[in-house]
Parts: C-alpha cells; structure tokens; sequence
C-alpha cells in the first residue's frame, strides 16, 4: 500500500466519521428547536407535490443527492420530518442531481454532433428520474407498498441484530463522543455559550447551520477522497463495461463505482465525455447510468446508522427500494428501456440546433417549475 | 492523476511497435528474401488489423482516462500518446505499401545493391526496437540518439531519392526503387516523429527542423 492510497483512505475515513458526526449534530439542532417551530418548519412540505420540488431544489442547490437525503435522513431520525413528507423530498433529490451531468454537457456545446451526444447522455437521466417519479409517486402514494417495504425492511434488520442499528452500538457510540465534543467545544465560546443559555433557538439554528455546512463539506471530501483512491478501478470498470456493451454487468459497475465514491453524479459526469467523443453509445451508458441511481443510496443508509430513531432507516431503505425498483420496471423490457433513451435522443437534436434551450432547458426544468411549484402548492 | 491506466498505454503502444517490427520484417523478406507471397499475406494484413486495433485502444483508454481524471490531467503527456499512437500506426500502412511493391514482382533479391538493402532493413528494424525500448525509459539522452540516428538515416534516403529521380544511380527498377526509399524514409520519419513526442514540447512534436 502506498503513502498516496494510505492518505486517501486516512482522509476518506476521516471525513466519513464528520459526516456521520454532522448527521448527529444535526438530530440535535432540529430538536433544540423545538417541535413548535419544527412544525411551523416543514407545514411547506406537507404537500407531497411541494415536498418532491423542495427535494429537486434543495438538491439543485448543493448539487448532490447525497447531502439532501442525508440531511432527510437526520430529520425523520430526529423524529420532526415524518415519513410521509420525506419521502417526496427523496424522490425529488434523485431528479434534482442530474442537474450536474446537464451542466457538464455543457463543455462539449462547441461541436454539434459532440454536444448532441453528451446532451443525450445526460438527459436521459433526467428523463428516466422523471418517468421513474411518474409511475412509483402516485403509486407508493396510493398503496404504500414501498413504505411498506422499507418498513419491514427496517424490521428485518433490527430484529436480525445488525449491530449498527442497536441504541447502544459502537459506531452510535463513537459518533455521539465526537458531537458531543464539538457541543462542548462549541460551548466553550462565550458568544455561543451565552446563546445556548438564553436564546436556544438561534443557537439552534446556528447548530443546524453547522451541521448541514459539516454534511456538504464532509461528503465532498468522502467523494474526491475516495474518487482518487478508485480511479484505477474506475478506469478498469468502464473499460470493461465498454467491451461487454452495456447490460446487467454495466449496472453492476454503476452500481459500484457509485458506491465506492458515495456520488451519483461523478459516475454520470464521468458517462457524459465518453459518450460526446463517440466511444460509448448512449444505449450502453444508460445501464451505467441505472447502477449509479441505485449506487447512490449507500449514503442516506449509512446515516441512518447514527440517527436515534428507526423511521432514519426506513427513509433510507425507501430510497434504495424506489430506486431499485424504478430500474425493475424501467429495463428489462426493451421497449420501456428505450423510451428515455429515445425521448433524450429526440430532445438532443432539437437542442443541438437551438443550443439556448438546453440553458433554458436547465433554468426552467430545475430552477423556476420547482420554485414556482413551491409557491403555488403553498 | 492514475498511473495504471497511463502505463497500460505505455504497454499498448510497445505492443503496437512488436507488431510494426513484425509487419516491417515481413514485408522487407519479401521485397529481399525469396519469402512466398502468399503464405504471408494474410499475416501482413492481421497484422496491421491489430495495430490499428490497438491504435483505437489508446485512443479510447485515453478518452477514459480523460474523463476519469478530468481535474487533474496532464493534457500534454496525452497529446503526446495521441501522436505517437498514429506515428507508429502509420509504419504498419508503409509496410504493406512495401509488401505491394513485392506484389508487382519488383523484388530486389538480386544484384550489387542487396547487401546495401539488407543493411538498411536492420538499420530501420534496430531504429523501432530502439524506439519501444524508449518507451518505458526516462532518458531523454538515450531518445536524443535515437533521433540522430533516425535523422541522419532520413537524410541518407532523402539523398539516394534525388539521385534517381536525378538519374545519377543506375538500378534495375527506378520506379519501384524510388518507392522502396522513400516509403523506408516515411517509415523513419514517423520513428522519428514519435521519438520526439517523448521528449519535446507540445508545440515542438514533428517539427524537428524548425
């Protein structure tokens, strides 16, 4: 093992332990703040159809799923987000971070057929999420059927006596030494001190602040920490996965270099210069793209370790049921399977002569429909 | 930036000159040996098929590769591979403009010239084993005398072109002769070419003279 692999796993397992510390902190900030103001808080996202554009925007916003869903996770864990409204939120962070590979298509805008390919690849995403969103939103709505599964799911796993989900379990334990300490620290200062004291609820906010800024900043390292440790995997798995032609073997690489870099959006940006320069076509990336979607859900699992109540779980186990499902019902049947990819196809060559729409394209469909979304259904 | 994937270049275009070594001996026997055509033809044309494959697979590892490590890459050392990468590839498409010559019956098996003929072959031959030994090396002096070497060579051929076009040498075939030294020369020139894309500036790749 080299000194370069020993100090991006050091630093990968560092900031993994903050991030997971930050979920904690967090739990706690929301619940400083009492349930009143709690309530008042999130009456926003009692609509579902707002929830899932609050998920899409605030995902926008920090340009990652992962920090979105974490943050759901550490909410419904500190019990004032319930179920219910958090699973919109989730659905809508999956359609919210295609968003980035868009904007790295974007670098290829100078060449026609380049760009028209890379559009492609990243909106076929966007498509899938959407069409994905379509089907399972009313659905899981209606029946529940996947909140029930997440449910058991959550059961199964406490009842098996996974360690990790225990109240008493090393891992809860090293986290909560590690927020406590920075409680302590933090009440150490004498502004902050004072405010602990007296006003709670700005200190509260402050904690909250904190620790979604520790979530965002945390992950990021986690990502390029790791990204650097698996490139050479990275590299040998889509260049395998670009000799098999796509398949259940390109979603298993999506699923893993996903996994291994804890960032949907590094595997789908990664697609995106492959299939502009013509080497990957855009129907073998799509299982990639497909892997990564399932991949992604690692995150909001592994925040659900740190978080006191079981509802963080199953919020988690939700998000990688719809996503695994969404794939379920999108790829084995050709026709299904090719409906993003086509839809994608078209809308790429509309854009690639109209090169504005795909700015327009970006501000509508992630910046102005949710804000407008979220103003309407309020 | 990942220096497996950089090094699995390295190893593709090293195989890429094992096959030009092969394809250049093939074709130089037939145009100086008594080699059968025949039994060779469908190994010369492989042969190439395979570099051009392994070509495409620089390219590709290079595209992955890229978008892997899009923050941190080193554009000239990639710019460089893509060079040499056609250099070399383009002494497999010599070598069978060679094998035609043999196919039009203009061998030069006989006469003075032969032995002069059979010393340029190894001249060249050692020029692209001396060149995929430059690959996997950090000697930048070691490549500077592959680049004397292959210039002068260069310019010995650039000299034995003038004097037939000239009519200065008397040869048994003129045309096929003149064709014979001047697609050897584009073979040294593009060992040379790729030589220089190890060592020299971007902006500098294949403009030795200037």
């Amino acid at each position: 093992m080299n000194l370069k692999v020993v100090k991006n796993l050091s630093f990968a397992l560092f900031f993994l332990y903050f991030f997971l510390v930050s979920i904690k902190l967090l739990e706690k900030g929301i619940k400083t703040l009492g349930a009143e103001y709690t309530d008042q808080l999130f009456e926003s996202v009692s609509n579902p159809f707002a929830g899932l554009l609050v998920g899409i925007l605030c995902t926008v916003l920090v340009q990652s799923s992962s920090v979105t869903t974490s943050t759901i996770v550490g909410l419904v864990g500190s019990g004032v987000l319930s179920l219910e409204y958090a699973i919109p939120m989730v659905m809508g962070a999956n359609i919210g971070t295609t968003v980035t590979n868009t904007l790295v298509s974007f670098g290829h805008v100078r060449r026609e057929g380049e760009f028209k390919r890379a559009f492609a690849a990243s909106t076929m995403h966007d498509f899938f999420n959407v069409f994905v969103v379509i089907i399972l939103f009313p659905l899981d709505h209606i029946t529940g059927f996947i909140t029930r599964m997440a449910e058991n799911g959550t059961e199964f796993i406490i009842a098996s006596g996974f360690t990790a989900t225990k109240p008493n379990s090393p891992i809860k334990a090293a986290i909560k030494w590690g927020s406590n300490n920075i409680l302590d620290g933090l009440s150490s200062i004498p502004f902050i001190n004072n405010l602990s004291e007296n006003s709670y609820r700005i200190y509260a906010v402050l904690l909250i602040v904190i620790a979604i800024g520790l979530i965002f900043l945390c992950l990021k390292n986690v990502v390029s920490n790791m990204k650097s440790l698996m490139m050479n995997q990275i590299e040998i798995g889509l260049d395998r996965a670009l000799a098999r032609g796509g398949g259940l073997f390109a979603i298993l690489i999506g699923i893993l270099i996903t996994f291994s870099v804890q960032s949907s959006s590094i595997t789908t940006s990664i697609l995106v210069p492959i299939v502009g320069s013509g080497i990957l076509s855009i129907q073998n990336a799509f299982p990639i793209t497909l892997g990564a979607n399932i991949g992604t859900t690692i995150t909001a699992v592994l925040a659900s370790f740190v978080v006191d109540n079981t509802a963080g779980l199953t919020i988690a186990l939700h998000h990688v049921f719809f996503n695994t499902i969404g794939v379920m019902i999108v790829y084995p049947v050709k026709f299904i399977r090719n409906l993003p990819v086509n839809l994608a196809v078209t809308f790429s060559n509309v854009v690639a002569k109209r090169r504005y729409i795909a700015i327009l394209y970006v501000l509508v469909t992630f910046l102005l429909l949710p804000l407008l979304g979220v103003v309407i259904s309020n | 930036m990942s220096s497996e994937s950089l090094d699995s270049i390295d190893a593709k275009l090293s195989e890429m000159l094992t096959n030009s070594m092969r394809i250049y001996d093939l074709a130089m026997n037939c145009l100086l040996g008594d080699t059968n055509l025949d039994s060779v033809r469908d190994d010369l044309y492989s042969t190439d098929k395979k570099i051009n494959e392994l070509h495409r697979d620089v390219r590709r590892e290079m595209i992955i590769h890229s978008a892997v490590n899009s923050r941190s890459l080193n554009i000239p050392l990639l710019l460089s591979y893509m060079t040499m990468s056609k250099d070399i590839e383009r002494i497999g498409d010599y070598c069978k403009n060679l094998f035609e010559i043999a196919e039009t019956g203009n061998t030069f098996t006989q006469g003075d010239e032969l032995d002069n003929y059979i010393e340029l072959r190894n001249d060249i031959g050692k020029l692209i084993v001396y060149l995929q030994s430059c690959l996997n090396l950090d000697d930048e002096s070691k490549v500077q005398d592959l680049i004397t070497l292959g210039s002068s060579l260069s310019t010995s051929l650039d000299d034995k072109i003038t004097a037939l076009l000239e009519n200065k040498e008397k040869v048994q075939y003129p045309v096929a002769t003149t064709l014979l030294y001047r697609y050897l020369k584009r073979i040294v020139s593009h060992i040379v070419n790729a030589s220089t894309a190890l060592i020299m500036p971007t902006d500098k790749i294949d403009y030795l003279d200037e």
